[in-house]
């Protein structure tokens, strides 16, 4: 039994130290893992014996995927799709949360509460229903609909988060604009968005992830391969006989870059903002 | 406003220079959209109206569908409960609810108590922790399609990288059917939606964490309290409201989730990993049968009812005050 505060404290460290290097390993092994695959050659992969680092690199998984495969038409329809989900979220989320933050109306708290039962309904009820509805306006395999149908999660999520943000601006900063003759709209763009940065990142990295990543509405609503995004582009490159796990692990090395491009850019606002907006009031 | 406006004569009467010109006359419409309430409405208008679009409607149109014999690319009349009474008949039905809570259940429990470890570990002391943040932060910025896939290869019989690590430590004789076993293919799945989904955990603890106030730790110590002590008695406790939230969120967000299902087993072998939203996407695009499939969610739409109304009351509690 270890009695001193000290040696206490020391056994928890190392315990913790020990733990910390088995959940690294947990969390990185499927990065090496296909990092390491897309390297191999065809042979290696499903040969005998799987060795665990290519014995020989190569980028032949990587020239299939760019030449014979349609992987940059998905890479192009998923940046539209999140580029534009992306940018449309940021200004309707940003003049829906001022409204509720700073305009007091009649029915606010009522709007408040639709934005948290909005952002709560699961994805899994709405795909059929909504599928049935983009057919009839036309909006079905169409990158604008999904886009559309992305917006239904990214600003009920963004306006929450932006509420509160902008709630805790002190209102002095708003009332010698207006004082001066300043619009809200003015305010709201020459006053609150400037110092509401952090939180623009992240519902900006938000909508960007959730565009980018999503499969179920992608693969119900756009059928059509001409409007393929990657997650879905990707999961038919394993129905197609010809396919191999040398370009699939290619390709989801790629599929990870921007995500994680973002991700390391924006951490230090993110891991804040986004419990912020999900766990801390 | 009527705050500014009165500042704003107040301020005027002193100013010569203001006072003696004539003020320019407003338009209705500027003092229409000055209004508090008109600009509001305004302003909100485009967020409610994809709003209405893209979730309100289609929410009570799920549950009208589920109603009729609605298939694709048809024309639906209404059936009254006959969707209901076909699943509720059916015995896979059943073991597919099963599997659901199953699932669930385990891949929230699993979160949540690997979550905890991490966020402990993160919160010790260590040179270069940041990079070790950011390391078991990293699966939460990866599409579930990349996560599922890279795991799918992990666990493939000959050639994944699980069965080899099994055959270097000489723990088995042959492959593993990781995905392809009756009884550890909800385990697998479970596996990858933990790999994936623990970082959130992770992040809103370490949060959690951040904000109990050190003093409750300083005066434990000087009362002598172990660590272990100080986790039961200060910890736990503090970290309450933040569990009860993630826990529910991820409740929602887990047993909703088709990604993982669908794209390793794709609820194989024999049912034994088909979940409820896999099954309803079964029916709708495979069957076509979207009223059915409307049907399988609605079925489970209750439980999550009391989950989304508990919940959005407490995070309304807290922000709105």
């Amino acid at each position: 039994m270890i009695k001193t505060i000290e040696g206490q404290d020391r056994l928890w460290r190392w315990i913790g130290n020990a733990v910390l290097v088995v959940l690294v390993a947990w969390t990185l092994l499927p990065f090496y893992w296909m990092f390491a695959t897309s390297l191999k050659k065809h042979k290696e992969i499903y040969g005998m014996g799987t060795t665990l680092w290519p014995r020989d690199p190569t980028l032949e998984s990587y020239r299939i995927l760019f030449f014979e495969t349609d992987y940059m038409l998905f890479f192009a329809n998923s940046m539209k799709t999140a580029m534009s989900t992306t940018a449309v979220t940021v200004v309707v989320a940003s003049l829906a949360a001022y409204a509720i933050a700073r305009l007091d109306f009649p029915g606010r708290s009522l709007i408040a509460r639709g934005m948290v039962y909005t952002y709560l309904v699961p994805q899994s009820l709405l795909f059929i229903p909504l599928f049935t509805i983009l057919v009839a306006v036309g909006l079905d395999n169409s990158l604008t609909g999904l886009s559309i149908a992305y917006m239904g999660f990214t600003i009920p999520f963004c306006t929450w988060l932006l509420m509160g943000y902008f709630m805790s601006i002190p209102v002095e900063l708003e009332e010698a604009a207006l004082v001066d003759g300043c619009s809200r709209l003015g305010v709201l763009v020459r006053i609150i968005l400037p110092i509401s940065l952090p939180a623009l990142a992240v519902i900006a990295f938000f909508s960007f992830t959730l565009a980018w990543n999503e499969y179920l509405y992608a693969v119900v609503f756009n059928s059509n391969p001409s409007v393929r995004t990657i997650p879905t582009g990707l999961n038919d490159f394993i129905t197609e006989d010809v396919f191999f796990w040398g370009p699939i692990m290619g390709s989801t090395v790629l599929t990870v870059i921007p995500p994680l491009i973002v991700y390391f850019i924006f951490q230090r606002w993110l891991v804040t903002g986004l419990t912020m907006g999900a766990v801390k009031g | 406003m009527a705050k500014a406006a009165h500042a704003r004569r107040a301020r005027d009467a002193h100013n010569p220079d203001l006072a003696a010109k004539p003020i320019a006359p407003v338009s209705a419409w500027v003092r229409f959209s000055n209004d508090r309430r008109v600009l509001a409405y305004l302003f909100l208008a485009p967020a409610l109206a994809i709003l209405a679009f893209t979730v309100v409607y289609p929410f009570f149109q799920a549950i009208t569908i589920s109603f009729t014999n609605k298939m694709a690319g048809a024309s639906a009349s209404f059936v009254g409960l006959a969707n209901y009474r076909e699943l509720i008949a059916d015995p896979v039905f059943l073991k597919v609810l099963i599997n659901t809570f199953q699932y669930t259940l385990l891949g929230v429990g699993i979160k949540f108590l690997l979550g905890l470890t991490m966020a402990l570990v993160l919160s010790q002391e260590r040179p270069a922790n940041y990079i070790f943040k950011t390391i078991l932060f990293v699966p939460w910025a990866v599409p579930p399609v990349v996560a599922a896939l890279n795991w799918r290869w992990i666990y493939d019989d000959f050639s994944g990288l699980a069965n080899h690590i099994l055959f270097a430590l000489n723990l088995v004789d042959e492959p593993v059917a990781w995905t392809g076993d009756k009884s550890i293919a909800m385990l697998s799945v479970v596996a990858v939606v933990v790999w994936s989904g623990t970082p959130f955990y992770t992040m809103s603890f370490l949060a959690g964490l951040k904000a109990i106030p050190r003093e409750l730790y300083e005066a434990a110590r000087i009362d002598g309290a172990t660590t272990l002590q100080e986790f039961r008695h200060i910890t736990l406790p503090s970290m309450k409201p933040v569990f009860t939230v993630v826990v529910m969120l991820s409740t929602i967000w887990t047993s909703t989730n088709v990604v993982f299902v669908l794209l390793l087993t794709n609820g194989g072998p024999a049912n034994a990993t088909q979940i409820l939203p896999n099954l309803a996407y079964k029916f709708a695009l495979l069957a076509g049968r979207l009223g059915t499939g409307s049907a399988v969610n609605m079925i489970f739409f209750p439980i999550l009812a009391v989950l989304i109304v508990i919940l959005s009351r407490k995070m309304l509690q807290e922000r709105m005050r």
